[in-house]
């Protein structure tokens, strides 16, 4: 099977340094980016399997951020996952195309089988890659 | 439960026998339908919880409510979006029914306290009661006594709630705050650890508003370079409900320009791991929580101390118990000496009693602001702290501000060499309510006492492992339900107290903030039991009666029994009616009957309602003509009553897939079979002997539940699905009231096998409903799931189990399934839940060894 590619996008150092090692522990290949921007911007030079999404950031915030991806890659999952425990959000990311909506802290095995469920659900609407 | 259910999409994506352009539209609609199902799942298994926290009255915070309201609809949400990708442009308004819905619980949810807008600060001339909502109840009330009863209080000021407000939001430390609480969680004290200096670096590195500096530099320039009391006054505190009494940070000495790290060190205390402690277990919410902190010239006291104005365990009104220290008044509070003990009557104004302690240390105020702490020796440290005269001084005052206030009083004092009475706090007084007339102990018990006449703090009686607790890491290991042994009464201890069933300290007094905050938690209290440490060490179990002032070996029931019957009832807490007012958009469910004209999604009211519709529209969709390879559903060949459907999504039958019927002959799925027999075995009874108790209880439920009105049960009940594969089945079914998902898979490589069976509802009541689900719990757990019971849900799972053992669980469940239909209804009679507990656990058995005489199987669930 050939490697999920990952882009984890939060402003905390920290998260991002924890869960792409995890991530890469599970054989996947992990892109980081520290602001909606610089989402942006990997999106545009590289292709993604799946986006996992902070929202409360500074400059561009999750939603502002996924609503941008959307407009140039519609169909790549984007799992929102936050620390900012509020209704509105949920209701603007899952209103915005969201593949899920998940609160911090989750643990490493649920947010990797949310990437498989969002990795499976797309290869089923589009032309599989690799030997999947 | 999610990783077993990953098996399905992997075992269908395997079938690779199927025309192309069907297969890929069905295994995209299989997809989401799995999903749906997990969501779904999900959704249920967070709706229990919290319905189980809204009964217990168990609730953790305002952050956890939202967080568990967030994760249900997160869910709900998904099986919304799985639906509408199953079936395109059928369901989208379903999205608007569910964005109204979580509209009303966020407002719902959202904290009520009004944003007040007033000055930054108030000048202490200014302060009244009516100035609580700005400055606090410690701040107001000192106003008051000054201004109304021209009582001594010292120069000061108060940093408001408005200012509170504005550097919270100019900062959003507010936003980051509650971040912070989610992502630590409040579960335990090394969590709350965590979160509290998280929460305080947050606070530190964040600067204060320019307006708000110039306000305090302001206020400080008016009182000529003073040492400051800085204290906490924090909206919530000093009142009846909450004494928050030593939970938040005093800092004392301080200089002005050292006021704005004070003045954040203060905010930060509303968090600190022992505040949070109080918050949560007193159901208060932290999202409303408001510091305004107090600013006031520090007393070179000589005598200080606490004044009850009614003795804190309440069986003398006529008493005023005055405790006095040397030097400052903190060694009284934070219970680090034993303190003089002085009771005046109010009336006559005659000291009755009076007790001299030997006060090991008083703290004194430098003159470079610091406080220092000097041990007393030889005559110093027995010497009356205050004379009669200044005792019965004391309490005239006392009196005339319990009188203002008309209520009993917890009054802070200090004396200066001048003889000057400063009042530097003073707050309603909780006192306890004590039985007529206390029990007296029991003859068989005081042979087992092991410490008595020690001074009662909390009443009540409890019993547990004696843990001493010495240090912070001490703290950390403390067992839930000990008794905490310690030799001084600090507050920082009262972050123990909810999972303490009692207290023992050897010093301390009862006017002490731990005392106060035992009462409030009612857990039974010794504050004053010289010599315990060396007494109850090498002790295992104690009782305390907090009444008696008594200690006893081992656990003496008749000494809690008496005690119990004095609790007094669970009050609702902020938050528990906070979790209710989200419930009724969360749990009640009215969409019940899928063939009334009503089963649409405007008719939705509450997130359960939408699962039910996406539930009952998914299966339908998964069932529907036209986008599986092998055509539609069949029926199931059978002799009994009831439908079956079935679905095969790959090497689940054998036969021609034109066939409208099925026989079970062609059904190779192993688990299925397994099912089958376990449905079948042995016949059903048949419903429970006419019981007009449970009847009147089914009546009574429907009632409430119109859709589950009796004539509407024939368009409820017998709807049973089947998917199956080779290895695979999963059953969707639902008898009349009870609801149930049985999934199975059972092949070669235990790491893929799994059962798991997920069982709700009934039409008795929730009582007899639960007693049903406990008594299947207790089955299958000694079978060897783990289950998880919340009122009258069940969750059970077995998982990485060999392909036989999946068989037998699945055998298992088809039995519960047929056998435990409707005698929910039964469930008051404890006579016949023992029948049926016999009886299963009989049929059970025989179901399973006659699996284990087919080849190749062995027992392996007995």
């Amino acid at each position: 099977m050939t490697k999920i590619r990952l882009l984890l996008v939060d402003d905390e150092q920290d998260f991002l340094t924890a869960y792409s090692r995890r991530f890469i522990r599970r054989n996947a290949e992990v892109t980081i980016a520290s602001s909606g921007q610089e989402a942006l911007e990997r999106i545009a030079e590289t292709e993604f399997d799946v986006v996992i999404l902070d929202v409360m950031m500074p400059d561009m915030n999750g939603i502002e951020t996924l609503r941008r991806i959307k407009a140039v890659a519609p169909d790549l999952p984007v799992i929102i996952l936050t620390g900012h425990a509020d209704h509105k959000t949920l209701i603007d990311g899952m209103d915005c195309g969201a593949f899920d909506f998940l609160l911090k802290p989750v643990g490493t095995d649920e947010l990797f089988f949310k990437v498989m469920d969002a990795v499976k659900s797309r290869s089923l609407t589009r032309p599989r890659r690799g030997d999947e | 439960m999610r990783a077993a259910i990953k098996t399905f999409f992997n075992f269908i994506h395997r079938q690779q026998d199927r025309d192309t352009g069907n297969r890929e539209k069905f295994l995209a609609k299989s997809e989401n339908f799995r999903l749906l199902l997990a969501a779904n799942n999900k959704a249920l298994e967070t709706m229990a919880e919290m319905q189980e926290a809204s009964r217990s009255g168990r609730v953790l915070g305002i952050a956890h409510v939202r967080a568990q309201s967030l994760k249900v609809a997160a869910g709900v949400r998904q099986m919304i979006e799985r639906l509408c990708r199953m079936a395109p442009g059928k369901y989208e308004e379903l999205r608007q029914v569910f964005n109204d819905i979580v509209q009303t619980m966020d407002k719902t949810l959202n904290a009520h306290a009004e944003r007040p807008v007033g000055p930054l600060v108030l000048d202490l001339d200014d302060i009244h009661a009516g100035s609580l909502p700005e400055t606090g109840s410690k701040m107001a009330l000192l106003g008051e006594v000054r201004a109304k009863l021209g009582v001594r209080v010292p120069e000061g000021f108060s940093i408001t709630a408005s200012a509170f407000h504005l550097f919270m939001e100019r900062t959003r430390l507010f936003d980051e705050i509650n971040r912070l609480i989610q992502i630590h969680g409040c579960g335990t004290l090394e969590e709350l650890q965590a979160l509290e200096e998280s929460i305080r670096n947050a606070i530190d590195m964040a600067p204060l508003p320019p307006e708000l500096e110039k306000a305090m530099t302001d206020a400080c320039e008016k009182m000529d370079d003073p040492k400051l009391a800085v204290r906490s006054s924090a909206l919530c505190e000093d009142t009846e409900m909450a004494s928050y009494a030593g939970q938040f940070l005093s800092m004392l000495g301080v200089k002005p320009r050292r006021l704005a790290d004070a003045y954040r060190a203060v905010l930060a205390s509303l968090y600190s791991a022992t505040a949070m402690t109080y918050t949560l277990n007193r159901g208060l919410r932290e999202d409303e929580m408001v510091m305004a902190v107090g600013c006031m010239e520090m007393v070179r006291a000589v005598a200080g101390g606490v004044i009850y104005t009614r003795f804190p365990m309440g069986d003398n009104n006529r008493r005023i118990v005055i405790n006095a220290v040397r030097g400052l008044p903190c060694a009284v509070v934070d219970g680090s000496t034993q303190a003089d003990s002085f009771v005046i009557d109010r009336k006559t104004l005659d000291v009755v009693d009076k007790e001299i302690a030997e006060k090991s240390v008083r703290y004194v105020l430098g003159r470079d602001g610091r406080i220092g702490k000097e041990k007393l020796y030889g005559e110093a440290s027995v010497t009356p702290a205050i004379s009669d005269e200044d005792a019965v001084r004391l309490a005239k005052i006392a009196a005339r501000i319990e009188e203002h206030f008309r209520h009993p009083q917890d009054i802070e004092w200090a004396m200066k060499r001048n003889g000057q009475i400063y009042i530097l706090q003073c707050r309603p007084l909780a006192v306890c309510k004590l039985p007529a007339s206390p029990p007296p102990d029991d003859d068989a018990d005081r042979l087992f006492a092991l410490l008595s006449g020690c001074i009662p703090a909390s009443p009540g009686a409890a019993s547990g492992y004696v843990v001493k607790v010495e240090t912070d890491s001490d703290m950390l290991r403390f067992p839930d339900g000990a008794v905490l042994l310690a030799r001084t009464a600090k507050p920082q201890l009262s972050a123990l107290l909810p999972r303490a069933s009692a207290l023992i300290t050897e010093y301390g007094s009862a006017a002490g903030h731990l005392a106060n905050v035992s009462r409030e938690f009612g857990i039974p209290a010794l504050i004053g039991a010289p010599g315990a440490m060396e007494r109850l060490s090498g002790v295992s179990i104690v009782t305390v009666n907090g009444t008696t002032g008594t200690i006893y070996l081992g656990h003496r029931e008749q000494q809690i029994v008496n005690a119990a019957a004095r609790n007094e009832p669970r009050r609702a807490t902020d938050v528990s009616q906070a979790l209710e007012g989200v419930m009724q958009y969360v749990s009640p469910l009215s969409l019940t009957d899928p063939e009334s004209p009503d089963f649409r999604p405007e008719m939705c009211r509450s997130l359960h309602d939408i699962t039910r519709f996406c539930h009952e529209k998914g299966v339908a969709e998964m069932f529907a003509m036209g986008d599986r390879p092998s055509g539609s559903a069949r029926r199931l060949k059978t002799d009994r009553h009831m439908q079956y459907w079935l679905v095969d999504i790959g090497g689940g039958t054998s036969g021609s897939d034109e066939d409208k019927a099925i026989g079970l002959e062609d059904v190779r799925s192993n688990p299925m079979q397994a099912l089958w027999k376990g449905m079948t075995a042995i016949p059903w009874d048949g419903p429970p002997p006419a019981c007009a108790k449970g009847f009147m209880s089914v009546l009574t439920t429907a009632a409430q539940t119109p859709g589950l009105a009796p004539g509407a049960a024939n368009s409820m009940g017998e709807r049973n699905y089947f998917i199956v594969g080779r290895n695979y089945c999963n059953l969707q079914s639902r008898f009349g009231f009870h609801f149930c998902t049985i999934e199975g898979f059972a092949g070669d490589d235990p790491g893929e096998n799994y059962a798991l069976f997920q069982f709700q509802g009934g039409g008795a009541d929730m009582a007899r409903r639960n007693i049903r689900t406990r008594m299947v719990a207790d089955i299958l757990e000694r079978r060897g799931f783990i289950v998880e019971v919340r009122e009258d849900s069940l969750f059970a799972r077995l998982e990485r189990v060999s392909r036989p053992a999946v068989e037998q669980a699945m055998a298992i469940l088809g039995y519960l399934l047929m056998h435990t239909r409707q005698i929910d209804m039964a469930m008051a009679d404890p006579e016949a839940e023992r029948r049926y507990r016999e009886k299963f656990d009989t049929d059970i058995a025989a179901i399973l060894a006659d699996i284990a005489t087919e080849p190749d199987t062995a027992r392996y669930l007995s």
